[in-house]
């Protein structure tokens, strides 16, 4: 899983602030001696935003000897600089350390290569002040974050509101935390790989689920604000006009649908993703679980071979299944009884899924609130992901809204 | 009526074939490679082929066993090098079908010493820019029957909306009416290899190939129509196929790629590149096979004005995009282009400037037209240049495209590279077999328009 | 013990010009002549002989245009069943008779089914392939023009529908017309 802020996997690394590293002359993925009373050993540094000059930290945890496969040789064992603080345990801090370049290089398995949002309208921010104004000055932002019905040159196929179910998924942006456990759950519900440190250097890491995080304002004392992203089944889907085997279609009940079996791996859906949530079997990873590890996939969820694209469904096994209850119960599916995977393990919930065709139901009351928008609405993709504009308290927070106009 | 000899008549159209050949002389010239064991300058190239195309045929296999993660794709960055290559020699292909075709259609006699040659590269170019796009899916053994629309048992079909699905009927199409329209040319010029032939087992197959031809007129009659048929079917095809081609990014949503001037753009694009590869494999023909009197200054001079006329075309497509990137005020169409320029993959972008707009601006000086050492230099360049084209338009545009958070560059592995000069060695099997085995010049056509044996001449 | 061959059937009588021009005189003398049987045979195909030869314009372009309307109606009726009928999915929020992407593919399979057609039909009223009448001399491939006057008893097998045709006289006129080496040529297949 990648770290909530660094966005790195499989290994730990010391953390320099920009102004610091800057007088040192160094960069990302350098190595460095780092050498103190307690002990030296060599680490990658990673530049940090937001860390005070003269202070690096690093992450406990790592430099497992006796861990197994996943556990040993990842990273060093920071605890060499943490001493005692009397008997009221460790001190984390406080260890004096010296760093001196090595001229060596090693690529941290970063997931997340670029950090700005660069004025495009991926996110909604909004400070409270303004929000206490007028609630509803969070869609008057620039870009415009919520679009009106655009006049389009034909006739809607379907129309979702006949649907017994139309699910959508929302993100409440204020309670997100970042904290990755979304990630983990439907890496954990869907059997999706684990690719390995070499692949995720490569940036094939097969997360359906990943949570992006923009830095903004001064780099030495940065805003962060985070983002859960998954396939936003989108209404106007992008992918679903490009691929030539007919692998990806739409659901009546609104879903963007995945069917692995047809996919011949053209890679054309993932090149016209606007969100870039598909995700490539680039090899055959299931052929690393072997033996009893294969109890370690959900038997709901098929195990997917190589040349083949996945993404997020909504965890359409749970919604099947409910719906299979529903209609054993001779019931219709009620609000809360069905959720994904990430929604269940998040612990602020911040995320919500439901059926919108049900006026009762939660989904419903947050697609109507005034922070309610869509990531990227300019693009007319329709998706059925919204997110909560985030409202900003803190004094001296910088508010990402957006400085250009732009359309594409 | 005064006799007068051929050769101190004063010529009707001497451009076109040189040294005052005669009609027998057309056949002797034309058809002595054929005749001849093949000599070792053709051996040592065909080996080189077949080496390179092994090669690749090896990594290609290795990438059917362990999957596509052999290469260098990743996310964001799903096409590479392999829809490179595929655009690459689909583009090339388009220069012989204008040749063949929009030459005739406009009544340039000069095409009739080159075209023959053209048109086999159009075939081979097609049959390697099929192969290339059918090996880049992720599960070729089933894209290969499920990408056509077949009827089958379960009722599938394919979504006929898709650009990809559009590719397939183009690109088949554009192979076989390329493939009937080079057949039909061959017919006469095989009848006259076949009436040549000493070797039995030769003229066996020759008889049939050739269909049993023999000349006449009432056929000659429906034979023209027909050539003027395929000529005209071939013109707009041929735009057709590369704006087909085109589709697959225009029609898509990325900054960089969904822009309506790909189509003009990449058809200018093709005859660009296609010209220079027949240029580049012609200069090597005429030499090895004493061709200079059909394939002469002349014909590679008017070749390099076109080439030059469609760089500029090209040249100036770089340049409109680059205004209506800024012009459209489109966020992410101007970071885009800022990014091709000078970006992380600012060198390929400058390779592609210089090669395809700068380089082939030599060709203003007519010294520089009619030297072959130019022209072949010239030739590769933009040839390289317009891979760089394709790749920097794939790749730039994939690497940085609309949420910062996906952005990730992308480097071609040792196998695509592998597979790539394999590509170029099936491409070059197929041609040195053409040369070594069918008529590389139109003989009867050449004969119609070349000096005609006059009335009351004494022939020789 | 022999096999009685049978006596070889007279196919025509050939003459031969050296350049296009006197070909082109000639053939308009035969062609105003009581021979209506006759072919002229050239290396490549010459301007302005079908006119002496007195032969109309071919029909192969009505099977070009009959068949490419063929594929323009195949193409739009196939996938438009094939979308809207037969396995209608919704995709991208596209109409299910999406029109303007079924374009592509309509025009690439009228021009494939016209060239297709084309190429055929060509050979069909060309009746190619060609195994019964082998070619008479090489050099009509190579740099030599000529005029065939038929027998038009060589395609009668009943005797008695036999029209009288003296290969002598037919001889003499193509003489007369400027062609030279006239000759008798007998029916032969290419593999006999």
């Amino acid at each position: 899983m990648p770290d909530p802020i660094s966005t790195v996997t499989w290994d730990n690394h010391l953390n320099i602030g920009p102004a610091h590293a800057a007088d040192l002359g160094i960069q990302s993925n350098d190595v460095v001696l780092l050498k103190g009373a307690q002990g030296s050993f060599e680490i990658p540094v990673k530049v940090q935003p937001g860390i005070a000059k003269g202070a690096v930290t690093l992450a406990l945890g790592y430099g497992r000897t006796a861990a197994g496969s996943v556990g040993n040789q990842v990273g060093q064992n920071a605890y060499v600089f943490a001493g005692l603080k009397g008997d009221s345990g460790l001190a984390y801090h406080g260890a004096e350390v010296t760093i001196s370049t090595t001229g060596k290089k090693y690529q941290l398995a970063e997931t997340q290569l670029h950090h700005k949002i660069l004025g495009r309208p991926i996110l909604n921010e909004i400070s409270y002040e303004e929000y206490k104004k007028n609630p509803k000055a969070s869609m008057e932002t620039e870009p415009a974050v919520k679009m009106d019905k655009v006049p389009t040159l034909w006739s809607e196929p379907f129309d979702y509101s006949k649907s017994p179910h139309r699910w959508m998924l929302a993100v409440d942006l204020n309670s997100c935390t970042g904290c990755g456990a979304c990630v983990v759950a439907c890496q954990a519900e869907n059997n999706t790989p684990v690719v390995g440190r070499d692949r995720v250097r490569q940036s094939r890491e097969m997360h359906w689920m990943r949570i992006d995080r923009y830095y903004m304002g001064d780099e030495n004392n940065p805003t962060v604000a985070f983002q859960p992203m998954m396939c936003q089944h989108c209404e106007n889907a992008p992918c679903e006009t490009v691929c030539p085997v007919v692998a990806t279609s739409h659901s009546e009940d609104g879903l963007n649908q995945m069917t692995y079996s047809r996919c011949v791996g053209t890679r054309y859906c993932q090149n016209n993703c606007p969100y870039k949530t598909r995700r490539f079997n680039f090899f055959d990873h299931w052929k690393d679980v072997k033996d009893t590890k294969n109890m370690v996939w959900n038997p709901d969820v098929t195990v997917r071979s190589r040349g083949i694209m996945e993404k997020c469904t909504f965890c359409v096994q749970r919604i099947n299944e409910a719906k299979g209850k529903a209609k054993d119960k001779k019931t219709a599916i009620k609000d809360g009884e069905l959720k994904t995977a990430c929604q269940q393990t998040c612990p602020t919930d911040a995320i919500i899924f439901g059926n919108v065709n049900d006026p009762a139901s939660g989904i419903h009351q947050w697609i109507k609130n005034d922070r309610a928008f869509r990531s990227m609405e300019v693009l007319n993709t329709r998706p059925a992901v919204h997110y909560l504009t985030k409202v900003r308290n803190a004094e001296g927070e910088a508010v990402e809204g957006g400085k250009e106009h732009g359309h594409s | 009526m005064a006799t007068a000899n051929q050769e101190t008549l004063k010529p009707i159209n001497d451009v076109l074939v040189t040294g005052g050949r005669t009609f027998a002389e057309v056949n002797e010239d034309v058809a002595r490679p054929l005749e001849n064991f093949p000599t070792g300058k053709w051996w040592v190239c065909f080996i080189a082929a077949m080496a390179a195309f092994f090669m690749g045929a090896v990594l290609l296999l290795q990438t059917f066993k362990n999957g596509v993660g052999l290469w260098g794709l990743n996310q964001p960055v799903g096409w590479g090098n392999d829809v490179t290559t595929f655009v690459f020699w689909v583009g090339i292909g388009h220069a012989g079908t204008l040749i063949s075709a929009i030459l005739f259609l406009f009544r340039q006699k000069w095409r009739t010493g080159i075209n023959r040659s053209a048109e086999a590269m159009t075939i081979f170019a097609v049959m390697t820019a099929g192969m290339v796009i059918m090996t880049h899916t992720g599960r070729t053994w089933l894209a290969a029957i499920w990408l056509f629309p077949y009827p089958n048992q379960r009722q599938l079909w394919p979504n006929f909306r898709s650009p990809l699905e559009w590719d397939v009927f183009a690109v088949s199409t554009y192979f076989t009416i390329s493939l009937i329209f080079w057949y039909t040319g061959l017919v006469p010029d095989l009848a006259s290899i076949r009436d040549r032939a000493k070797n039995k087992i030769r003229k066996f197959f020759l008889t049939i190939l050739s269909l049993g031809w023999r000349g006449s007129n009432k056929q000659w009659v429906h034979y023209e129509q027909a050539y003027l048929i395929f000529a005209g079917l071939s013109t707009p095809l041929v735009l057709s196929v590369h704006s087909v081609v085109s589709f697959d990014f225009a029609v898509s949503q990325l900054p960089g790629w969904h822009t309506t001037i790909f189509p003009p753009y990449f058809v200018a694009g093709a005859i660009f590149s296609g010209f220079a590869m027949v240029v580049t494999l012609l200069v090597l023909a005429r030499e090895a096979f004493n061709l200079k009197h059909y394939i002469t200054m002349d014909h590679l001079e008017k070749m390099n004005k076109i080439i030059m006329t469609t760089g500029m075309l090209v040249g100036y497509a770089y340049a409109v995009e680059f205004f209506i990137a800024w012009y459209s005020g489109s966020t992410f169409e101007r970071a885009t282009f800022i990014n091709r320029a000078f970006g992380d993959y600012w060198w390929a972008y400058w390779i592609m400037v210089s090669c395809n707009v700068f380089i082939p601006q030599l060709f203003w000086v007519k010294k520089f037209r009619r030297s072959i050492p130019v022209m072949f230099v010239v030739s590769l360049y933009v040839n390289i240049g317009m891979y760089f084209e394709r790749f920097v338009i794939i790749v730039t545009s994939l690497h940085h495209d609309f949420l910062p958070s996906s952005w990730a560059n992308y480097i071609p592995s040792w196998v695509e590279l592998g597979m790539f000069t394999g590509w170029i060695g099936f491409f070059f099997i197929w041609f040195l077999l053409f040369v070594r085995f069918l008529p590389s010049i139109a003989m009867g056509e050449v004969k119609s328009v070349m000096d005609q044996p006059r009335k009351g001449a004494s022939h020789a | 013990m022999h096999k009685e061959n049978p006596a070889p059937v007279l196919s025509g009588v050939v003459g031969f010009f050296d350049d296009p021009e006197s070909l082109t005189e000639a053939a308009a003398k035969v062609r105003d002549s009581s021979y209506k049987q006759f072919d002229c045979f050239t290396p490549y195909a010459v301007h302005g002989l079908e006119h002496a030869q007195g032969l109309p314009r071919s029909k192969v372009p009505y099977v070009t245009g009959v068949f490419a309307f063929t594929g323009t109606a195949t193409a739009f009726a196939w996938q438009y069943a094939a979308s809207a009928t037969w396995w209608p999915h919704i995709i991208g929020g596209k109409p299910m008779n999406s029109l303007p992407a079924f374009v592509p593919i309509i025009f690439e399979l009228s021009v494939l089914f016209g060239g297709i057609a084309t190429f055929f039909g060509m050979l069909a009223f060309n009746r190619l392939p060609n195994l019964k009448k082998r070619a008479f001399d090489p050099s009509i491939t190579n740099n030599r023009f000529a005029i065939m006057i038929d027998n038009p008893n060589a395609e009668i097998d009943d005797e008695e529908e036999h029209v009288s045709f003296s290969p002598e006289q037919a001889e003499q006129f193509l003489k007369s017309v400027g062609a030279k080496d006239v000759r008798k040529v007998y029916n032969e297949g290419w593999f006999s």
